[in-house]
């Protein structure tokens, strides 16, 4: 019984499914502002994600082209370029969903890649291919990468705003608080209060909940 | 013990080693849906139910990423007056940060398991693979960061672009590995069925007049495995294991020699990157030692010399080839998707 129990074990441990495979080597922490148009209605959300220090460092490699130390708007504008377009083949890591089924995302607009003190970000627009009316009905937002590679978090501040344009009333909900802020900046108390019912692995998918009542 | 009872544990361990055999080969599949499916939006959260082994994972996850946070930390601390004490801690998290980041796909855990299995290797073999491996990794990380980012002070784009190609070409190998294995056991297998089926025409009085090759020596079900299978363990092929996975940079390596670049503290990330590899070895080696001593458990369970354990080694010998192929396969065209945005 022993050796048989002793397989089971080799088994385990070699096979670990799920979340033990999860490997990511890119953290980013998004935030995201729902677009709408004069009537009130989504027309898009536009992303603002934070990279991690390696990933940034990583990014920014070899794009300080005219050696002043610094990273100017066209030094940036290929990685830019580069990030959008590859997005493209990964769903730009974003789900949203109207009544349970997915909505239909058009190219992204509006892309700029920025640098402060070593830290990349990229933001961009991503519109709904047609507008969606929020207030007939919940919207879901997902931002994550099955894969695992990239690690998104929503902001612990202000992770979903809302442009002025918004009606009255918009709100959006996490399935839980965001454990964290900034990606280079994670708290000791986080990680003390990892219990066997952590949901941690959520915050690889944190679908918000998008309403705007009346 | 009854025989039957015998039977059944054995059965339980065989199915046992499958498993082992087969796990490692779906882990492609596993990270593999946004490359299998190219502008497939991503699917539903996978994360949802709370086992004990989801929370061992996201326990896992998180070390990682405190980890890496760290790490950043500590080079950082490299610049101020602080340096000595933050070189400790950067040793310190490299080795920690190795050990867990191993059990991702692509750093050899998986193939020289296998390797180990499939072939009459000892637990020592097993560790000195291991190690030589990671090195060769590390080696490779440090050559890559080093020739391009220093000294041609390509994109990170561009160096993360060769990354991949490394990775692909090492996928490939090891699919190559796997197949030639496969072949021989295969081929080894068949070799013994035609003598044992000479025999049977021997017992049988059947003598065509076939001229088959006597030196053989083993015909007989109960001849002992360990003669019987024995494979001649090459350097060859084990140099092949190390070629194999030694030349795909460990991405983590890579971020952290950038990033150490980029602090113009190079030399620290060559030293995370080695300690890392020790690190990443100590894991590999405690998979690959685990896959050894339970094999050798079951033989010495099921008694030398019976079929048994001629059983167990051939489920091992074409079960881990066969492990090493499917591995490198889907590894190797999952790394054929669309680049990585980031």
């Amino acid at each position: 019984m022993r050796f048989a129990l002793f397989g089971a074990v080799v088994a385990l441990v070699l096979g670990s499914p799920g979340p033990a495979d999860a490997h990511p080597h890119v953290w980013v922490t998004a935030r995201t502002m729902m677009q709408f148009d004069k009537d009130g209605r989504v027309t898009g959300v536009r992303h603002t994600w934070v990279f991690d220090k390696f990933y940034s460092a990583t990014a920014l490699q070899g794009l300080d082209t005219d050696l002043d130390g610094k990273y100017s708007k066209a030094e940036l504008e290929p990685l830019a370029a580069v990030n959008i377009s590859s997005l493209k083949d990964f769903g730009y890591f974003t789900v949203v969903k109207a009544a349970d089924a997915e909505v239909a995302l058009s190219e992204p607009v509006d892309y700029l890649v920025e640098e402060k003190a070593g830290v990349v970000t990229l933001a961009f627009t991503l519109p709904l291919t047609s507008p969606i009316d929020a207030r007939l009905g919940t919207l879901e937002l997902d931002v994550y990468d099955p894969s695992y590679y990239v690690a998104f978090s929503f902001a612990a501040d202000t992770p979903i705003t809302f442009a002025a344009d918004a009606p009255k009333g918009c709100a959006a909900k996490l399935p839980q608080a965001p454990k964290e802020g900034n990606p280079n900046d994670l708290s000791e108390s986080f990680f003390s209060q990892l219990g066997p019912d952590s949901n941690f692995g959520a915050t690889l998918s944190q679908a918000a909940r998008i309403e705007c009542a009346g | 013990m009854p025989r039957g009872l015998r039977q059944a544990l054995m059965g339980l361990l065989l199915a046992a080693l499958c498993a082992v055999l087969i796990a490692p080969a779906t882990e492609g599949f596993a990270q593999g849906s946004p490359f299998g499916v190219p502008g497939a939006p991503p699917a539903a959260a996978p994360v949802e139910s709370g086992g004990w082994f989801d929370a061992l994972g996201q326990r896992f996850l998180a070390v990682q990423q405190r980890l890496h946070r760290q790490l950043g930390d500590s080079i950082e601390t490299l610049k101020t007056e602080r340096a000595a004490a933050g070189m400790l801690v950067l040793i310190a998290l490299s080795f920690g940060y190795g050990i867990v980041h191993a059990a991702g796909p692509g750093h050899g855990k998986a193939v020289i398991s296998s390797y180990v299995l499939a072939n009459e290797e000892t637990v020592r073999r097993g560790i000195v693979l291991s190690f030589v491996s990671a090195i060769a990794q590390a080696l490779t990380a440090v050559a890559l960061v080093g020739l391009l980012a220093i000294l041609f002070n390509s994109s990170g784009a561009r160096i993360t672009g060769w990354a991949n190609t490394l990775e692909t070409a090492s996928y490939a190998l090891i699919a190559g590995l796997g197949l030639y294995l496969l072949v021989r056991e295969l081929l080894a297998l068949f070799r013994r069925g035609s003598a044992l089926q000479h025999d049977d025409r021997h017992a049988h009085g059947h003598h065509a007049g076939h001229d088959h090759d006597h030196n053989c020596g083993c015909g007989h079900l109960h001849a002992p495995p360990a003669d019987a299978l024995k494979q001649p363990v090459t350097l060859k092929s084990m140099a092949a294991v190390v070629a194999a996975v030694g030349i795909r940079p460990c991405t983590g390596a890579i971020l952290v020699l950038i990033f150490a670049l980029a602090q113009d503290l190079f030399w620290a990330g060559v030293a995370a990157t080695f300690v890392m590899a020790l690190g990443t070895a100590i894991t590999v080696s405690a998979l690959a030692a685990l896959a050894v001593g339970s094999r050798d458990f079951a033989l010495r369970y099921a008694g030398a010399g019976s079929g048994w354990a001629s059983t167990i080694w051939t489920a091992c010998s074409l079960g881990g080839a066969a492990a090493i192929f499917l591995l490198g396969a889907v590894l190797f065209a999952a790394s054929l998707g669309p680049a990585r945005p980031f």
